[in-house]
């Protein structure tokens, strides 16, 4: 009776199989209530998963630990890209990570509603001051909901030797310059620019900031709240967007092309001098030093802001941007939460972001760290612009933001029109 | 193999010439009510409360516009539902799904039909062979997926071999080309799954008589009149369960796709899975997402019993009146 | 379908050793065709696995360089470095596990069905074998946004029992459809035999019936345990923490935190291919010998 045995064992294996998943169930706990003496370990999800960030971030975690052995931080870099769908179930779900990446503004307000994320603003309103207005983005409904650790301002970042070996001289100010420097690139071989269409959100840059350029800040601050893209400015920047397109700058096979996932990624492309520049964040060349092994990149990079467009009712100082912040959840591990993102907008962690490329730093005292000359070009920039206004998907409810990158996504991949992305978008927030 | 024979053993020699008479139980239709109950009612839960239970929360859900936090408040009524089926994008994938599975017809079947007909003719080593023809299906299809994502990458391994060759002048962006990407995905899930179409294929086929093939030789017949007449039609069965596997199959694809292309460029090659997740998932639309799980439930469900009932009813009800014993 | 067999008789010619259909030997053109189409298909299969498992023995600088070239030097670390970390074993333990409970689960839950639908009579039963039927035409795909919005009302996200407990249920249909006729053909004079020697019927099942069973049992065993370690979307939906993924999810996964580094995800997806295909090694034998069976009946 072999076989009877063997069911036997195998009834005995999964009852004890069972019982051991039964109790390991659930991930994270926090056995404590404050940063008292109990044991707290906070999970946290954040997408530096590669880089030198993810080396500050772990430094970060263990120098914390050090200063607070009652409480351990896990990090668990996650791709950027996993986060649309893993934050939703997560916070869906009953055992939401501790502390996980946030962008603000409209996405922020969309998840509020979940009832899982801390207000901050106890722990925070005594130091949050120093971080200037940029910290508000953070805020819903005057509460602060996350804690950001950089800044962003979107614009051009380009090889400037590739630009030398094309005969351009200095960067261009105009689209006609930019459409002309285009026509240069070609003639000397060199793909213009790269773009990560795969991911859907650096299409939307683009016509983002024609949209910037094409419309005045009160239009843009006016359809942002009413969620409404009627305005006739942003057919003209889809209308504009189209006519640049025509010229065919970007890299063969982009619609595929990932932003910054592997050297065949559109970051990946500048980096080892595949293409000339692209339309990009500042993390830029924190994404890129990764992706190649050219030593030199850094004194190769150079940042020039989107150009101006003639006729626009926009500034051209005007920048596109956000930033990348924290927020906690709630639930016993809020105090060290709280606390743990406070210490990342200390100066000392402060310069350790600047110096990993990534970003420009939330706490404006750390501004003089930033070496590369680029950077700094970029936090000159930001400072003297007479408007930030952040990536629409970011400032709009989550539902429409996604309903624009896709409907931009397909707008890059020849299916839909100007005048479509409009209606699609005002479409999805009328259902809201 | 009984081995509880032994201690009635006298009692029945005392009663030799009486039939065995079977022993009384009390009352035994509670004790078959008490074993059946026993018996199905573990099953039954486990099966209805998993696979039942959530169609019907999915109904539910459907009706309101939820983003997955909260009370549902938002009623919705059918406007879910409306909005699925006169969405363009969903059109598409149930599109794209629809011409995965006609191709796994028109394009696997009659192939995975050939090489079982061949690989059933004896040649050496066929045990191994079958394994390797088999060994893909095993694999999960993530895995797959990770393994043709890396394969086909622009000017990667696939390519650099086509070149090597001399097929360089057909290499195309096979993940990037809105026309080719959908194809691309049948390529691969065809890689995945054809080795399991001929490997039951075969098992069909071992099934079938020799002394049918021996006789229609005696009488004359070619191999290819054997084949069309006789082996076939026998393997009709088999065929039509690779058809019903293949369709069902074919509408639920995710999971290479997911992770090659995320249904891209543009939706490209989405499917109702993968718009299924995008939509429920990254707008916080959980009411949504529900409707479109409901209605892609409808479609595998409609499908297949249309087929059972017209296609493969024939074939099951020998199975089910075969006689006990 | 029908027995044809008998009605015809041939005693000059004996059965093949294997039973099929075929035509004599003799030198024509079908048989080069078939071992060409034979290495075609090897070749078609094999080839991508194996620059899987060869290219993890190389750097990514010789794979920038070269994608189709054999590794020079032969490269160790990556599949060392996967093999000493848990960022292998915790998934495929975690795998493991979950196959190892839904299997259990379906094979117990799915046997008891069966027997009671093959042995006994009772008005009802073929509305609830069409019920479990029925469950062969719902994809679990379908049903995963749903079976999430579940497991999060009851707890069970971030839990192995959440994927181990859907896919048992999912296992269901075809383990029963497999099962039932198996069962149906267990002659019912040794049922008789077993009642008449004081065995309960539970006892026939345990004692009896399961042994007799045991092909049919081997295949939905090994059915369910592979479909169980292939999941991927569930797990994906119900883990939020990466030490319970399983391990589809951990290649995928893996492939976007390392995206640079092409050689460790191929020594990785190489590793992780191990598993399956050494238990299908070990089981081939009874997956195919059960679609046999499940094909005729």
């Amino acid at each position: 009776m072999r076989s009877i045995r063997k069911h036997a064992a195998i009834t005995l294996a999964a009852t004890a199989a069972l019982t051991l998943a039964a109790c390991s169930s659930s991930g994270s706990s926090a056995t404590s209530s404050s940063t008292g003496n109990k044991h707290v370990t906070l999970t946290w999800w954040n997408n530096a998963t590669t880089g030198y960030l993810r080396t500050v971030w772990t430094q970060a975690a263990a120098a914390y630990h050090t200063a607070h052995p009652n409480v351990t931080i896990k990090s668990e870099p996650f791709q950027n890209e996993a986060f649309t769908t893993k934050v939703p179930a997560a916070l869906a779900g009953s055992n939401p990570p501790d502390i996980y990446q946030q962008w603000g503004s409209g996405q922020e307000a969309t998840q509020v509603p979940s009832g899982k994320l801390t207000d901050l603003t106890p722990y925070t309103s005594s130091w949050i001051g120093q971080l200037g207005v940029a910290a508000n983005a953070w805020q819903v409904d005057g509460k602060q909901y996350g804690v950001p650790y950089d800044l962003h301002t979107v614009g051009f970042w380009y090889r400037k030797d590739l630009f030398t070996k094309a005969g351009i001289t200095s960067p261009p100010t105009t689209m006609t310059e930019l459409n002309a420097d285009i026509a240069k690139l070609k003639t000397a071989n060199i793909t213009p620019i790269g773009v990560g269409s795969k991911d859907r959100w650096p299409d939307a840059f683009w016509w983002e900031y024609f949209a910037v350029r094409e419309c005045s800040t009160a239009t843009l601050k006016a359809a942002i709240k009413a969620d409404n893209l009627s305005a006739p400015c942003f057919v003209k920047a889809g209308n504009d967007l189209k006519a640049f397109m025509a010229t065919n700058p970007f890299q063969k096979g982009f619609l595929g092309t990932p932003a910054q996932l592997g050297a065949g990624s559109s970051a990946g492309m500048v980096a080892n001098g595949k293409a000339a520049m692209e339309l990009q964040g500042d993390w830029d060349p924190g994404t890129m030093t990764p992706l190649t092994a050219n030593k030199n990149l850094n004194a190769q990079l150079g940042w020039f802001p989107f150009p101006a467009v003639a006729g626009g009712a926009g500034s051209p100082t005007t920048a596109l941007g956000g930033g990348d912040g924290f927020t906690c959840t709630t639930g016993a591990a809020e105090p060290a939460c709280a606390d743990f993102l406070k210490y990342l907008d200390t100066p000392a962690v402060q310069t350790k972001v600047v110096a990993a490329n990534v970003g420009l730093p939330a706490n404006p005292a750390a501004a003089s760290a930033l070496t590369l000359p680029a950077m700094q070009s970029v936090q000159q920039y930001n400072q003297a612009a007479p408007f930030i206004q952040v990536y629409f998907d970011i400032a709009m409810p989550t539902n429409v933001g996604q309903t624009l990158d896709t409907a931009i996504a397909n707008f890059f991949a020849g299916q839909a029109t100007p005048q479509s992305i409009i209606t699609t978008v005002n479409q999805a927030a009328k259902t809201q | 193999m009984s081995d509880t024979r032994s201690v009635t053993a006298t009692a029945e020699d005392a009663v030799a010439v009486t039939p065995p008479i079977r022993p009384a139980r009390r009352s035994p239709a509670l004790r078959r009510r008490l074993e059946l109950t026993v018996l199905l009612t573990p099953p039954l839960l486990l099966f209805i409360g998993f696979v039942l239970l959530p169609i019907g929360i999915a109904a539910y859900y459907g009706l309101y516009k939820w983003t997955g936090f909260g009370p549902l408040t938002n009623f919705a009524g059918l406007a879910n539902y409306k909005i699925a089926l006169t969405d363009p994008a969903f059109q598409q994938a149930i599109l794209h799904n629809v011409i995965i599975a006609v191709l796994s017809l028109v394009i696997q079947i009659p192939i995975s039909i050939a090489v079982a007909l061949l690989l059933n003719r004896g040649i050496r080593g066929r045990s191994v062979l079958r394994l390797l023809v088999f060994a893909p299906y095993v694999l999960s299809q993530a895995i797959t997926g990770v393994m043709w994502l890396l394969i086909l990458q622009p000017g990667g391994f696939a390519d650099q071999l086509m070149q090597a060759v001399g097929l360089g002048s057909f290499v195309q962006l096979w993940l990037a080309n809105l026309n080719i990407v959908l194809y691309t995905m049948f390529v691969v899930l065809t890689w995945q799954f054809i080795g399991f179409g001929i490997i039951l294929l075969v098992a069909g086929l071992q099934g079938i008589p020799v002394e049918l093939g021996e006789a229609a030789a005696l009488d004359g017949a070619s191999g290819w009149q054997t084949t069309r007449r006789i082996t076939l039609p026998l393997l009709g069965p088999t065929i039509r369960i690779l058809i019903f596997l293949s369709i069902v199959g074919s509408l639920q694809v995710f999971d290479v796709v997911w992770i090659m292309t995320g249904g891209g460029p543009a939706g490209a090659s989405s499917t109702m899975a993968t718009y299924l997740i995008q939509s429920g998932f990254r707008s916080y639309e959980f009411g949504y997402g529900s409707a479109v799980a409901v209605i892609m439930f409808i479609v595998c469900f409609v499908f297949a019993l249309v087929y059972q009932r017209f296609v493969l009813r024939r074939d099951t009800r020998g199975a089910l009146t075969r006689a006990v014993g | 379908m029908t027995d044809v067999s008998a009605t015809l008789e041939a005693p000059a010619i004996r059965p093949g050793p294997t039973g099929h259909l075929r035509r004599r030997r003799r030198i024509s053109l079908m048989t080069p065709l078939t071992y060409l189409v034979a290495l075609l298909i090897v070749g078609i299969t094999v080839v991508p696995l194996l620059f899987v498992i060869v290219d993890g023995f190389r750097s990514n600088a010789q794979i920038n360089t070269s994608a189709t070239g054999l590794p020079h030097p032969w490269v160790w670390s990556n599949y060392r470095s996967l093999l000493t970390s848990s960022a292998f074993w915790q998934p495929l333990a975690n795998s493991a596990v979950i196959a190892v409970i839904a299997t259990g689960l379906v094979v117990g839950l799915g046997s008891m069905a069966a027997f009671a639908l093959s042995r006994y009579s009772f008005r009802g039963r073929e509305g609830i074998y069409l019920l479990f039927a029925v469950g062969l035409l719902f994809p679990i795909n379908a049903a995963s946004l749903p079976l999430y919005l579940l497991l999060q009302k009851i707890g069970l996200l971030d839990n192995l029992l959440g994927v181990a407990l859907p896919e048992a249920a999912f296992q269901l249909p075809i383990t029963i459809v497999i099962l039932r006729p198996f069962m149906r053909a267990i002659s019912g004079e040794i049922e008789d035999a077993a009642v008449v020697d004081g065995a309960t019927r539970i006892k026939f099942f345990w004692r009896i019936l399961l042994p007799l069973c045991r092909p049919a049992l081997a295949t939905v065993s090994v059915l369910a345990f592979v479909i169980s370690w292939n999941t991927y979307l569930l797990p994906l939906l119900v883990f939020t923490s990466t030490q319970h993924f399983t391990l589809p999810l951990a290649v995928a996964n893996f492939q976007t935190q390392y995206a640079q580094d092409t050689a460790k995800i191929l020594a990785f997806t190489a590793l992780s291919m191990v598993p399956a295909l050494g238990c299908f090694v070990l089981a081939e034998r009874h997956l195919v010998g059960g679609f046999s069976g499940a094909v005729k009946g």
